[in-house]
């Protein structure tokens, strides 16, 4: 019977001995990036992959979504490797698709390099025969969270019903026997070292807002217009002014934008649309800060006498990480790293739909250095794929051998150790019931 | 032993003589008022003042009406007719800053009325003249009337709900008693700062308005340590303000929009988010019609302001001032005094739309009666300002008490004929009741939750 450390031994040669080709596969993903729900050509290759590897996939999961199963030798929980297809778009970001300007500034190409590194090292390898329960492994669309005006296209359509993929995967019941998640990210953080471990993130909401006034010659005759651009301005001036009451330990975040502000520079402007999101490190403080930016919107149509409607779309629920698999994947990664450069940060203000996940089962999100640059910005990119793909499918395929060998007694421990927040139904209901749309008129 | 009988011209001359001749004792009586500045409905000790000067002159007065104010009662020598006011107001403003205001109280005159009660009584001591008083049919009605500044709002508020006032104007309140009952015609002069070469105008007319006293009420809290628990009534208070201007662009410059206020309470210790906020607002325009729109919309934006932070909003609206309409008859009667007095290129007469912006509660008593409220030169500096001063008393005071005095020998004088052709011709925009039952409709408290 080998050792654990015998097991992480097997896995990590087969994925130094497949590095250059997980390298290509990442690189071939950032020369082909498409945001979320259009992952097509990622999703193809995720599958070609998957089948290479002696499994059957199933495609076409929530769009684009794709998973894979691998069963250990005896009964046990199901651990779910995730990777993220999407991109973002940047348009100038040095690797965008020059006609979709959609590009790989969050690093997502190499979560699915990542991803199918520990799938190689754990299925074609043995190691598999030594493990117990199950791995799942998930390509998910759409964890960024943008085009939200296509995204509800897709919804109105009957496509989707949440603009997130994980969210979406849950509706679909791809996560009705899993029993563990992970995945891991890239980070550009210096903060947070070669691979760092983190404990919460935001979770948010999304909002889509149109203030309705009334069209007149902006010269002639302003006496007769209503100026919605004015009530969007009173209304971000109103959401400033409600900030001093956000607490620090929320950490709430609301960034609006205006993706619409007028038609024509002679006109007062009539049709005005914004969007943003209200962030916040627990539920109940999203929940209050919503509610005051629901306010703020209702003033800004009151100051001027417009009309304003709004959507909320359900976004991301908090991130809260397990405690006991991110202390295994931290000894995975002070192994990996050395201890020194593993770093720690307590939460983020960004999102991500792991959140969701996180409300049903443990999970951890990690992260792992080699990228530069600010993300979601033009200047981030993967410079050391060596760290950001190798060793990372390495942490990965080691964490899985750790929860699952020795018949599971760690991801048994830890997935029976953990009551979730939610069930799945529950949290289905609350994410409908955040839906709502409002007009109000003054 | 009978009078001789002399001209309208001789009258007048004789009235003018008396008025240059004690010149110096007039003059001094402004200064007297300028050294002792008192706002709205407290002017004791100018009130004071005017009623041993109406005792020195022998005048039959009444006095405390409105609170301050004094009406005197000069019959004519020459048998009945209509009653003539002139008017003088008592009041000054609070401007701190200005170089003659009260140290202890902040008021000062930084308007020039000290200067109409000057000319109000010079205007009396002229016709006073007992070769002219004795030739006047009707009556003279020398009147000094409290708070035409609509300043003080909150404390006139108080006031009201003591019973001691209804209206916040001087003539308004004076109007509601029935001081103005047995008026027919109403003059006086205002001193101006902007008159150029000019000496005398007249004509054009002033805005129309309505006050607001706003309450905001949020929640105090230690504004370091726990700024979640509160509900900040300043930023209330400081969207409806950014709300407002927001609004200007839909204002026509036809109608002299004026959107203006200011803050009277803004927190109570910088280390606490501030709960009681308040302000005192004016809209003014040029019609009772767009100020009542305008009105509306500005109490949108005060709700608004409670709307966008979760704050309470109390809202008092006052009935204010309507726009002047001068009496074209009694205009021109002004008009060809001051040209016999100061000449034609000393003398303007502003086109009727011409508005000035500010209000006057005479714009309410020229709603009821004929009236007229000209300009007289003398001052310098912007109106309300510390700068507003009173260089040239000879213009600011003696000159318009000759006027105003020919201009009631003109009415009073021949059997009071002219004052009766002025009242036959003269169509009354409101009955007093009608004008009363306006104004009250116009008071109004509203109330706003922005939490709820």
């Amino acid at each position: 019977m080998p050792s654990k450390e015998d097991l992480k031994r097997r896995a990590a040669e087969i994925i130094d001995s497949k590095a250059d080709e997980l390298t290509a596969i990442a690189k071939t993903i950032l020369q082909n990036p498409e945001p979320g729900f259009r992952e097509l050509k990622t999703a193809k290759l995720v599958a070609e992959q998957f089948a290479a590897l002696g499994m059957q996939p199933r495609s076409g999961l929530a769009v684009t979504g794709v998973r894979a199963d691998a069963s250990g030798t005896s009964a046990g929980p199901t651990l779910a490797i995730l990777g993220e297809l999407d991109s973002l778009i940047v348009s100038d970001h040095p690797h965008a698709d020059p006609d979709t300007n959609a590009a790989h500034a969050c690093g997502h190409h190499c979560q699915i390099a990542m991803m199918l590194g520990a799938a190689t090292a754990l299925t074609n390898s043995g190691v598999l025969d030594f493990l117990a329960g199950r791995i799942a492994f998930m390509a998910v669309p759409a964890e960024e969270y943008i085009e939200i005006e296509f995204r509800d296209g897709l919804r109105r359509d009957g496509k989707i019903e949440f603009l997130g993929g994980k969210p979406e995967m849950v509706r679909l019941g791809e996560f009705d026997d899993v029993h563990l998640a992970m995945m891991l990210h890239t980070t550009s953080n210096p903060a947070e070292k070669s691979m760092c471990i983190s404990n919460t993130n935001n979770g948010t909401l999304a909002k889509r807002i149109q203030f309705i006034g009334r069209a007149a010659h902006a010269g002639g005759a302003p006496h007769l217009g209503i100026n919605a651009l004015n009530a969007a301005m009173m209304a971000m001036t109103a959401i400033n002014f409600n900030r001093e009451t956000f607490r620090d330990e929320d950490s709430i975040r609301v960034h609006p934008i205006i993706t619409k502000g007028g038609e024509a520079v002679s006109a007062v402007p009539a049709d005005v649309r914004m969007e943003t999101f209200v962030r916040g490190r627990t539920l109940e403080a999203i929940m209050d800060a919503n509610a005051k930016v629901d306010r703020a919107l209702r003033a800004g149509a009151m100051a001027v006498g417009a009309e304003v409607k709004i959507q909320t779309i359900p976004g991301y629920m908090p991130l809260q990480q397990n405690k006991g698999m991110a202390e295994i994947f931290r000894a995975n990664a002070s192994e990996l790293v050395g201890e020194e450069n593993v770093g720690y940060v307590d939460h983020r203000g960004d999102s991500t739909d792991m959140g969701d996940i996180s409300h049903l089962m443990p999970v951890i999100h990690p992260y792992v250095g080699g990228a530069t640059g600010l993300g979601h910005g033009a200047t981030y990119v993967i410079e050391d794929y060596g760290l950001a793909v190798i060793k990372g499918a390495k942490a990965l395929a080691y964490t899985a051998i750790d929860l699952l060998a020795d018949d599971a007694s760690q991801g048994n421990s830890i997935a029976g150790g953990q009551r979730a927040d939610m069930t799945i139904s529950e949290y289905l209901k609350f994410m409908r019931d955040l839906a709502s749309e409002e007009t109000y008129k003054s | 032993m009978t009078t001789p009988s002399l001209s309208i011209e001789e009258l007048k001359k004789r009235a003018c003589e008396t008025i240059e001749k004690r010149k110096k004792e007039i003059v001094g009586l402004a200064q007297q008022v300028l050294a002792n500045p008192e706002a709205g409905f407290r002017e004791t000790k100018t009130a004071k003042l005017v009623s041993d000067k109406f005792h020195e002159l022998g005048i039959q007065h009444e006095s405390g009406l409105a609170i301050t104010g004094l009406k005197g009662r000069i019959k004519g020598g020459a048998g009945s007719g209509p009653s003539v006011a002139v008017i003088g107001e008592l009041d000054s403003l609070v401007v701190t800053e200005h170089p003659h205001a009260d140290p202890e109280t902040g008021a000062a005159h930084a308007c020039g009325h000290h200067c109409q009660i000057g000319m109000m009584l010079g205007a009396t001591i002229g016709l006073l003249t007992p070769e002219v008083v004795s030739q006047l049919s009707g009556e003279i009605v020398p009147f000094a009337v409290p708070a035409e500044e609509f300043i003080e709002v909150e404390q006139r508020l108080e006031m009201r709900d003591q019973g001691k006032l209804e209206f916040m104007g001087g003539k308004q309140e004076l109007i509601r008693l029935g001081e103005f009952d047995d008026v027919d015609i109403a003059i006086m002069c205002h001193t101006a700062s902007d008159m150029g070469e000019r000496k005398f105008a007249m004509g054009g007319t002033s805005n129309g308005h309505v006050v607001k006293f706003v309450k905001y009420t949020g929640v105090g809290a230690h504004a370091g340590s726990m700024p979640h628990r509160g509900v900040n009534a300043l930023n209330a208070a400081s969207f409806a303000i950014q709300a407002i201007n927001a609004l200007r662009e839909t204002h026509k410059a036809d109608d002299t929009v004026r959107i203006h206020g200011i803050m009277t309470r803004g927190g109570e210790a910088v280390s606490a988010v501030p709960s009681d906020v308040r302000l005192e607002w004016r809209v003014r325009s040029s019609t009772p019609k767009v100020v009542v729109e305008n009105s509306e919309a500005v109490d949108r934006c005060f709700r608004a302001g409670a709307l966008a932070v979760g704050a309470k909003v109390n809202i008092t609206t006052i009935p204010g001032y309507l726009p002047m309409r001068h009496d074209t008859k009694l205009q021109d009667i002004f008009r060809r005094t001051a040209v016999d007095l100061v000449g034609e290129p000393a003398t303007l007469v502003m086109p009727t739309r011409r508005n000035r912006g500010g209000s006057t509660d005479m714009g309410d008593l020229s709603h009821l009666m004929p009236a007229c409220h000209p300009y007289a030169a003398g001052a310098v500096g912007p109106g309300h300002s510390k700068e507003y001063l009173i260089t040239d008393y000879e213009s600011a005071v003696i000159m318009p008490a000759k006027i105003m005095a020919m201009v009631v020998i003109d009415l009073l004088a021949d059997g009071a004929k002219r004052a009766k052709e002025v009242k036959a011709n003269h169509r009354p925009l409101m009955s007093k009741q009608a004008y009363v039952k306006f104004q009250r409709e116009r008071a109004e408290i509203t109330e706003f939750d922005g939490a709820a």
